[in-house]
């Protein structure tokens, strides 16, 4: 363990940088905290509680390019009018996936632990079998540095969650507050390393990670029966803005993609998108028919995705109690009322 | 990361025939080039329209062809409107086979019962041709298949071989004054089709049907894990990534499905 002062702290992420880390740290812009590259005049809010995005749109990012081909398809205008040349001869053009599997380690720095939890799960989902080469790619070499919470704000629920602890693996430095500097806790070879760089003074003993203090507490009942009997109050002021699916550190669901060039149509992008279950396209099937009606039904469905599916599919919760779909909620629905069970909720 | 490992990239196959099926409804024939499809009856494939985008659609054709496959697609929305202007030699791109094929040497010797509706009988067909290759190893089977019009018909050609293989029965819910065959919904004609204990059941179809045969069927006497269902979801990467075919119970559609046996889903994962 050692101890450092602010300024040797503010000084790692171009310690990681050197290392040849792609750092991405939390800076203050227009009132929010938000992850974003490292740059040398990054302002990095170290006391920040809550921040508007997640590890996750850097390890899976919205509107990824998947590969890109050169389609044999000429599209003309007016309406839907798709014309494929007819290729003579028995073994005709093949569809030749282009594209670069992405490169580099990335660094988180002062991520919190529901940060880290959330990057736990959005492994299990996809390094499971078969896994996604494009996140793997993104994912290997990652180096975390997770700044404790001492006190959650009126939507954190991490206790409750149970994601304040930390699995190997995903802290690499454990960084807790204490008087005027800050205590650092290398927690593998990576984080050892790098903290080295750093002007310290060495302390004896080690510190592992204590839960929070959480303004609320409540056990969380979450079966697809408790979700489903659950109060959603409130659900009718939603207006589907997907807000809570875009703030959440582990919504993944996805859609793809063609985009053609509209100069030259040939040339294609397959690209991922990011996608709602809040969305009426989320559930739709050829001919327009929707599983998912009504608000309430997608909101229960988020639930449900969250709590019991990834319990089944993963077997790991979905949910890390950051709270940012209660917070960034427009409408002000709280799922705590439709899961939490217990005190003070 | 070499192109083949990657699940996201297609291979290249094109289309040799184009089979009109009905007036919304194209057959198309597509052989694979340098590469085999190991597919199983009910397993799915993503195809890839260059340029227009991809989708998922049930393999129609027989297993024992391993270098060509039949995909029957109903004009619906962008890829399926594009699909019916393929020509033969067009390139496409196929992904899969995906997803847990109907269970069909578990059910050796078994009485089945098979009920397709509208164009359900699609993702059938790869079944049915498989049980008539294979038919000694079965016991009776009962083809049950409803339609709306008499033009909504598709395999018309082939039903007549079908016949002589089986009991088959077809039904049409909005039959002109012309048509000879049986009228109204597959759920009228579930009397002497239906055995009972013993008898396994596979489903295909709009999901409120499939819902109403499997709670008649299981008031029957059949039992849940005899009852068997093929979904439609708009599987998007068919490796469970995208989640954007989970139903209710926590599946993935393209993973542990897109056949379910009834025990393992409730009557609302179907979907309405």
């Amino acid at each position: 363990m050692i101890r450092v002062k602010v300024g040797q702290l503010l000084r790692l992420p171009s310690v990681l940088s050197e290392m040849g880390y792609r750092v991405i740290v939390p800076t203050e812009s227009n009132g929010v905290t938000k992850f974003a590259d490292f740059a040398t005049d990054s302002g990095i809010d170290l006391h920040y509680v809550r921040a508007i995005n997640a590890p996750r749109d850097f390890l899976l990012p919205d509107g990824e390019k998947l590969f890109s081909y050169r389609s044999t398809a000429t599209v003309t205008s007016y309406g839907l009018k798709i014309r494929f040349p007819t290729v003579e001869g028995p073994c005709p053009v093949t569809i030749n996936a282009e594209y670069t599997a992405p490169s580099g380690r990335i660094a988180f720095f002062a991520i919190h632990p529901c940060h880290a939890n959330s990057i736990r799960y959005l492994d299990s989902v996809m390094l499971s079998d078969p896994a996604d080469p494009y996140y793997r790619a993104r994912r290997d070499g990652m180096l975390t540095v997770v700044m404790e919470c001492e006190e959650g704000d009126d939507h954190c629920f991490c206790v409750p969650a149970e994601s304040w602890e930390l699995e190997e693996g995903y802290c690499d430095i454990l960084v807790r507050r204490s008087g005027d500097g800050f205590l650092l806790q290398p927690r593998s070879e990576a984080g050892k390393k790098a903290a080295s760089r750093l002007e310290a003074q060495e302390e004896l003993g080690s510190i592992k990670e204590r839960p929070p203090k959480m303004r609320t507490s409540f056990r969380i009942h979450a079966s697809e029966e408790d979700i489903d009997r659950g109060e959603a109050k409130g659900i009718d002021s939603c207006t589907l803005c997907a807000a809570c699916t875009v703030t959440c550190p582990t919504c993944y669901c996805s859609d793809i993609e063609d985009r053609f060039h509209l100069v030259d149509p040939s040339n294609v992008e397959r690209v991922r998108k990011r996608m709602s279950c809040q969305r009426r396209c989320y559930s739709m099937i050829a001919g327009g028919n929707i599983f998912l009606k009504t608000k309430e039904d997608r909101y229960r469905w988020r639930l449900k995705h969250k709590f019991p599916f990834s319990s089944k599919a993963f077997g790991i919760s979905g949910c890390v109690g950051c709270g940012n779909c209660i917070a960034f909620c427009p409408a002000g629905i709280d799922m705590r009322r439709t899961v939490g069970r217990g005190t003070n909720k | 990361m070499k192109a083949e490992e990657n699940p996201y990239v297609p291979k290249s196959a094109t289309v040799v025939a184009v089979k009109n099926e009905s007036l919304e409804t194209k057959t198309l024939r597509i052989r694979l080039y340098n590469w085999k499809a190991e597919f199983q009856p009910g397993q799915f494939v993503q195809l890839l329209l260059p340029g227009v985008g991809e989708a998922p659609f049930c393999i129609a054709s027989s297993p024992s062809d391993q270098k060509h496959m039949d995909l029957t697609i109903i004009r619906r929305g962008l890829v399926t409107i594009a699909s019916h202007y393929m020509r033969p030699g067009d390139v496409v791109g196929i992904r899969g086979p995906f997803g847990r094929p109907f269970p069909v040497s578990r059910i050796v010797g078994k009485d089945l019962l098979i009920v397709g509706t509208g164009i359900g009988i699609a993702a059938l067909r790869s079944l049915i041709l498989f049980l008539v290759e294979h038919r000694e190893d079965y016991g009776e089977l009962n083809l049950l298949y409803g339609a709306r019009f008499p033009e909504d018909l598709v395999y018309r050609d082939e039903m007549k071989y079908w016949a002589e293989k089986m009991n088959l029965k077809v039904t049409l819910s909005k039959a002109s004054p012309e048509w000879g065959g049986l009228r109204g919904r597959v759920t009228d004609h579930l009397d002497g089709v239906v055995k009972g204990k013993g008898q396994v059941a596979i489903l295909c179809g709009s999901p409120l049907v499939m819902r109403s045969i499997s709670g008649e069927l299981l008031e029957r006497g059949l039992k849940a894990d005899q009852i068997f269902v093929s979904l439609e979801r708009h599987m998007k990467c068919g490796i469970g990534k995208c989640a954007r075919c989970l139903i209710p119970g926590g599946w993935h559609v393209c993973k542990d499905g897109p056949v379910f046996s009834l025990d393992e889903i409730s009557l609302e994962a179907i979907g309405d």
